[in-house]
């Protein structure tokens, strides 16, 4: 079976993501995820009010990194989200978005060991332990939250290069593969697969999802335009070896990340390519979208995000997804078996 | 007039395409950011509730799409065959 989890970025105004989110719960929707960038509004204020003007739906940052948040902040502010909305709390965590963080001159450094420690953190934090400990990145000392979370808040790694998406089965409750493309995702869960087997783990345990760029319209070319800011962004953001694979130059994705850092956003934009789009992003119309989530899910994804920008139309492309694509994954067994 | 009576001049068979038609004029105007934060909470509370396509959540709509985007509220209005709530407002 497979979930479906849509992205806002709080770019917008908050009562705009708090509709959306709304109207992600009432068309069936599983899981909402809220990025997490210092330039955008904050994530837990946005998260906040989304909890409180929706019942059912699953809901967290996506994803938060350890460089600009210490994972005890995180750990708190998931904590006192789940008091308002108990069970529906979760916490994705990543490196963080290359570009952004390079904005305040932050350096992903060691990212295994500190994503690892920032789990652990959280994780325990959460758990209502008292923490000691004396990491290679982090050091704490007898912190403990003040309150009691009343259940375990699930968390989910953000991952792309092999090694973190091995850690991310290793220490996560699922992981959030950053890619689009089946292949990808497919090699990728190959690494999720050998770091679940290293934690005693087997695949079932883990929810495995395709964190795309998605952007779905009856018209192709306005779905195309759509996800394009969304995919510089992404490219500028690429580790080296996700380059090669998609035969992109890391020149390339250099100048269209300097482009983005000095906001001279045409300059980035005109470099994406349609391969990127196609490389990077679920784009195009239902039919189209439908059959790229088909092979996503024959790959081993069991929940597919549809991150931004959705479409050109975000509630109208919601609308979309619950009236032309949901009804497609209803019986999801049978119908990969056709 | 209040705009708790001119909302009971849309006839309760245009209340749906009234209110589909208002949702699009306030999320997609580039004023949006001049909606008042209570208006706001408002209206996600009778989103919430299913309950923007009755009179009273057709009355806040209303008022918010008139504060975003009146000239534009007024054409969808028209289109719409709301001729006589045109009128009203526009006098107002």
């Amino acid at each position: 079976m497979i979930n479906f989890g849509i992205e806002f970025v709080p770019r917008d105004l908050y009562w705009k993501t708090t509709f959306y989110a709304i109207q992600a719960e009432k068309t069936g929707f599983n899981t909402l995820w809220v990025t997490d960038h210092f330039n955008n509004r904050n994530v837990y204020v946005a998260l906040a009010i989304v909890s409180a003007y929706t019942d059912k739906i699953r809901f967290g940052p996506g994803v938060t990194n350890p460089y600009m948040a210490h994972p005890i902040v995180t750990a708190q502010a998931v904590s006192t989200l789940n008091e308002i909305a108990p069970g529906r709390v979760i916490c994705g965590i990543g490196v963080g978005d290359r570009t952004t963080l390079e904005m305040v001159n932050m350096k992903p450094f060691k990212p295994l060991a500190t994503i690892r420690e920032a789990v652990r953190i959280v994780r325990e934090t959460t758990s209502g332990k008292n923490l000691e400990m004396q990491g290679e990145i982090f050091t704490v000392s007898g912190a403990k939250l003040n309150f009691r979370t009343a259940n375990r808040i699930p968390i989910f790694v953000g991952a792309q290069g092999p090694k973190m998406l091995a850690l991310a089965a290793e220490i996560g409750d699922g992981v959030l593969i950053n890619a689009s493309h089946p292949k990808v995702v497919e090699n990728a869960i190959g690494f999720v697969r050998e770091g679940a087997a290293k934690a005693g783990k087997r695949l079932d345990d883990l929810e495995i999802a395709a964190y795309t760029s998605f952007s779905i319209a009856k018209e192709p070319n306005k779905a195309a335009k759509s996800v394009v800011p969304v995919v510089a962004y992404i490219v500028a953001g690429c580790p080296e070896t996700v380059l090669q694979k998609h035969r992109i130059s890391i020149e390339t994705a250099t100048k269209i990340r300097q482009a983005i850092i000095r906001g001279k956003w045409k300059e980035a934009f005109s470099q994406i390519t349609d391969e990127m789009v196609e490389a990077f992003s679920i784009c195009g119309t239902p039919e189209t979208v439908v059959e790229k989530i088909y092979s996503l899910v024959k790959v081993g994804t069991t929940q597919l995000v549809a991150g931004s920008p959705i479409g050109p139309n975000i509630r109208k492309s919601i609308n979309m997804i619950a009236a032309e694509v949901f009804p497609h994954f209803e019986n999801k067994e049978e119908k990969l078996h056709d | 007039m209040a705009l708790e009576k001119i909302v009971r001049k849309i006839p309760s068979s245009s209340w749906e395409a009234t209110s589909e038609r208002l949702i699009d004029i306030v999320l997609n105007s580039p004023n949006a950011s001049k909606m008042p934060s209570g208006l706001a909470k408002t209206i996600l509370y009778y989103w919430q509730r299913d309950q923007l396509a009755t009179e009273v959540g057709l009355q806040r709509l209303l008022e918010a799409s008139m504060i975003v985007d009146s000239e534009k509220t007024i054409d969808v209005l028209k289109e719409l065959g709301l001729q006589e709530l045109v009128t009203v407002l526009e006098s107002r």
